[in-house]
């Protein structure tokens, strides 16, 4: 049962009587006001007239003093004799016509026009409609402050004096920033009266002399390109100052909005490097901000091609002090995890660290670390293949020892017995932490090759993971790569019935979704046997 | 291999859905991802009309705005940008390539465009004479993608004699790894993708030799994982787009009865919207465009009935590339 408020209602039946009152008594709306006033100043006759429907309604009495009210808006007054003159005034007084100067137009609903949301302004209330009309007074003389503005800043430029005080024109900072804040305020009323949309480059006072240059595309274009404004506002500026070759810092701060709307845009990263070439940015500021981008989108490549030619760019000046490169590839090193710390298989984040280890020369482990930093990647997940196929391109291509331009599928004699003996010992340790892990295995193969050895050489090893073959219950097999790289153990020492035993019970039962491909190995081994 | 109506509910391709979904994508010019994707538009034609080809659709998107729209990305120095506006690149310049081989369309851009030679010349112009690498632009960024791309349009254009193929191929050997793969650049990750990229330029001029099939094979057949797709390297998730990758590889070494052909049917098509069209990265994942092509090819490559075949070099139509090149087996 909904609660009783009498003191409620009263006050409520009281507010719509109050209102209804104010509704007959006083124009509510702007047509209603000018309709008002254009009652007041009409003659009564005329009211009537258009209330009744034309003269003819009329009464002889009224229609004499309709004539005579009608000449006096001519100059035939003067035309008539001095008695009819008084005869006239005489009437005109009987009338007590109001007194008013010109022609009044009957108001028409529709003559304030429409406001941004189609509204008809003459249905506003009296003080909505002054509110707009302040607002509209705000704007010009914003508009007119904005002038001025402009007015100085050209004399500033042509280093003109002002007459009043003898002093030359000079665009204070202070200038600036008030224009800008004015720009906002212009803006807002613009949008607010009108419903038009002024973006941040278009009321920013330091982009005014650049004519943005919007996309053209022809009509109904296949794959026409439809952006939101503000992207749309950037973009028709970049367009504008890449045309005129512009390198400056505004240009890097746009470059910047736009990177942080559509990192992907690889044109405007091509203008941001070059506006840092020709201002000569420092390093540092670049990879700070750089980091940052990073972070924010981490599918991103254009980012680490970005960088690769800061490094490119800026290597030259650090490439004579080793203390200085030792301190880079630290610091860069240290970003490099954090983005790992994001996504560890990162693609476009292990090339860029190559790069690096190639550009640096990080090769050493004693003055880099870079080996340490590998390693305990791999101990964090033993199964990032990416971890360790940088440890196999870190090992093997060490310029000190490894052979230039060897290939990675191919022996090289220049690496170290010892180096080749540490690496396969690394592998079979984590071979054990997960045995069904690729990469270990794979990378145990590749040292294997490397160092120029036979697979035979890490039999027993491999022998451990697998038990009692072919033997139905007795068969334990603890992970298929090591049966698979058993088999090619056996078909290298020329043990073919070994060798496709394995095949056999990896098609069947240890890794059956490739039985294809283990079917073809048997059968291939079968007709070289043929054949020779 | 068996006729469509043999075929399970499941294992049903919903072909009319994807066609829809393709020409869908030209008129969401009002959603976010639109614009973001700006940088990729003349990719984007590329692969949505390749696929709609693959679908026996050719005539779904307009010829004379496709040719409008890929010409109008063309700059003074013969090279495309990805869309009127934007820098010339490599990568934008095959794809403007293909579509007009697609479309048959070569003598349009002899008429309205800057010609084969103009185009040609860009392409030769990224190559680096001294390692036989290339460049995607002015701004020297070199991978095995640009190699690629740039052996693709230019054998399609019939202008191979413009680059050094030698010491390209010398640097596409210096890319394979211990593993049997390919990377990026010398010393880099074996990646599915590079892969691809690196067999296939090897395939365009005939140099196949270097490679070594078996363990190549061997990776990537390894790269097929309990649920049927395929991942891009070791230890990674599956995803559609390696279906294209991994098998294209494989059919260039003749070696896709390396994988089980019936559980990547079963995954590919578990990754279709088949309401709205499009296939996704992963079962139950957004559908795009990119991934709706890759799962397309790797259907066709393992001979899905009612597609047109694709030749697992050139990633065009079969059709088109015997075409314009004859018959090259």
């Amino acid at each position: 049962m909904p609660p009783k408020n009498n003191k409620g209602g009263a006050k409520a039946k009281e507010l719509s009587e109050a209102k209804q009152e104010n509704d007959n008594s006083r124009p509510q709306t702007v047509f209603e006001r000018a309709q008002a006033a254009y009652d007041l100043t009409r003659p009564p006759y005329d009211k009537e007239r258009e209330e009744l429907g034309g003269l003819h309604a009329l009464s002889t009495v009224e229609k004499t003093a309709y004539a005579n009210w009608f000449c006096t808006g001519s100059d035939e007054l003067s035309c008539l004799s001095k008695k009819a003159q008084k005869e006239l005034w005489k009437q005109v007084n009987e009338t007590n016509r109001p007194l008013r100067r010109g022609q009044i137009d009957q108001p028409k609903p529709d003559q304030w026009g429409k406001d941004k949301l189609g509204r008809n302004i003459g249905d506003y209330t009296v003080p909505q409609y002054e509110q707009r009309i302040e607002k509209q007074a705000q704007l010009t003389g914003l508009k007119a402050l904005g002038r001025s503005f402009a007015s100085k800043r050209l004399y500033a430029s042509k280093g003109l004096v002002d007459s009043s005080t003898g002093e030359r024109y000079i665009l204070t900072e202070e200038d600036i920033q008030a224009e800008r804040e004015r720009r906002k305020e212009m803006a807002a009323l613009k949008k607010d009266l009108y419903g038009e949309k002024m973006g941040s480059y278009s009321t920013d006072p330091e982009w005014d002399d650049i004519v943005p240059i919007p996309q053209m595309e022809p009509e109904g274009a296949l794959a026409a390109i439809a952006y939101p404004e503000d992207y749309a506002e950037s973009m028709s500026y970049l367009r504008a100052v890449m045309a005129a070759n512009e390198y400056s810092p505004r240009c890097l701060k746009l470059t910047e909005h736009i990177i942080s709307m559509n990192p992907a845009h690889y044109t405007v990263w091509l203008y941001r490097f070059a506006n840092i070439q020709h201002l000569d940015i420092p390093l540092l500021d670049e990879i700070e901000w750089l980091n940052g981008v990073a972070l924010d989108f981490l599918k991103n490549y254009q980012i680490w091609h970005h960088r690769q030619l800061l490094v490119e760019h800026y290597y030259p000046t650090i490439s004579g002090s080793p203390d200085e490169v030792k301190r880079f590839a630290k610091s860069e090193r240290a970003f490099v995890m954090e983005m790992f710390a994001e996504d560890a298989k990162n693609y476009h984040v292990w090339s860029y660290r190559q790069f690096l280890t190639r550009k640096l020369g990080m090769w050493e482990n004693e003055e880099h670390g870079e080996l340490d930093s590998i390693e305990g990647m791999i101990d964090e997940d033993v199964r990032n293949n990416s971890a360790w196929s940088h440890r196999f391109f870190l090992v093997f291509s060490n310029p000190r020892y490894a052979t230039p331009e060897s290939h990675a599928t191919e022996p090289d004699a220049g690496v170290p017995a010892d180096v080749v003996d540490r690496e396969v010992a690394y592998a079979q340790a984590k071979i054990q932490l997960a045995p069904q892990n690729q990469s270990p295995w794979n990378y145990l193969r590749g040292v294997l090759v490397k160092g120029g050895r036979e697979l035979g050489s890490v039999k027993g090893f491999v022998e451990q993971y697998v038990q009692n073959l072919g033997e139905a219950e007795k068969e334990e097999v603890h992970s298929s790569h090591a049966l698979e790289q058993l088999a090619d153990i056996y078909e290298e020492a020329g043990d073919k019935e070994k060798a496709d035993l394995c095949w056999k019970r990896l098609g069947e039962k240890w890794d059956r979704i490739r039985f294809g491909y283990w079917e073809w190995k048997r059968r291939s081994m079968k007709t070289a046997a043929a054949s020779s | 291999m068996a006729q469509l109506q043999d075929l399970p509910d499941e294992l049903q391709l919903a072909t009319a859905a994807h066609v829809q979904y393709i020409q869908s994508l030209d008129s969401r010019k009002d959603e976010y991802e639109y614009w973001l994707t700006e940088h990729l538009r003349l990719n984007g034609v590329y692969w949505g009309l390749t696929a709609l080809h693959l679908l026996k659709k050719p005539e779904a998107l307009p010829r004379d705005a496709t040719i409008d729209f890929v010409l109008s990305c063309q700059h003074e120095n013969g090279g495309f940008g990805a869309a009127p506006g934007h820098d010339a690149h490599m990568l934008y310049t095959v794809s403007a390539v293909q579509i007009l081989a697609l479309i048959d369309a070569f003598d349009e851009l002899e008429k309205r465009g800057k010609g084969k030679a103009a185009v040609g010349k860009f392409i030769a112009d990224l190559q680096n004479r001294e390692t036989g690498t290339f460049a995607g632009d002015e701004w020297g960024e070199e991978d095995t993608r640009f190699l690629y791309g740039a052996f693709n349009a230019l054998s399609l254009m019939g202008l191979l004699h413009l680059v050094d193929v030698d010491k390209a191929v010398d640097h596409i050997k210096a890319c394979s790894n211990f593993d049997g793969g390919y990377g990026l650049t010398p010393g880099a990750e074996s990646h599915s993708g590079q892969i691809f990229t690196c067999l296939a330029a090897l395939s365009i001029v005939g140099r196949m030799e270097s490679v070594e099939a078996d363990k190549l094979g061997k990776w990537l057949s390894e790269r097929q994982l309990p649920n049927g797709g395929l991942n891009g390297r070791p230890e990674k998730q599956e995803d559609v787009c390696y279906s294209w990758w991994v098998l294209s590889s494989l059919a260039m070494i003749d070696r896709t009865h390396w994988i089980d052909r019936n559980a990547l049917f079963g995954f590919i098509l578990r990754c279709q919207d088949t309401e709205k069209g499009g296939i996704s990265d992963r079962p139950g994942n957004m559908v795009d465009v990119w991934h709706t092509l890759f799962g397309l090819t790797g259907l066709s490559l393992l001979g899905y009935p009612g597609l047109d075949d694709i030749d697992p070099v050139y990633c065009l139509p079969k059709s088109t590339t015997e075409r314009i090149l004859g018959s090259r087996n």
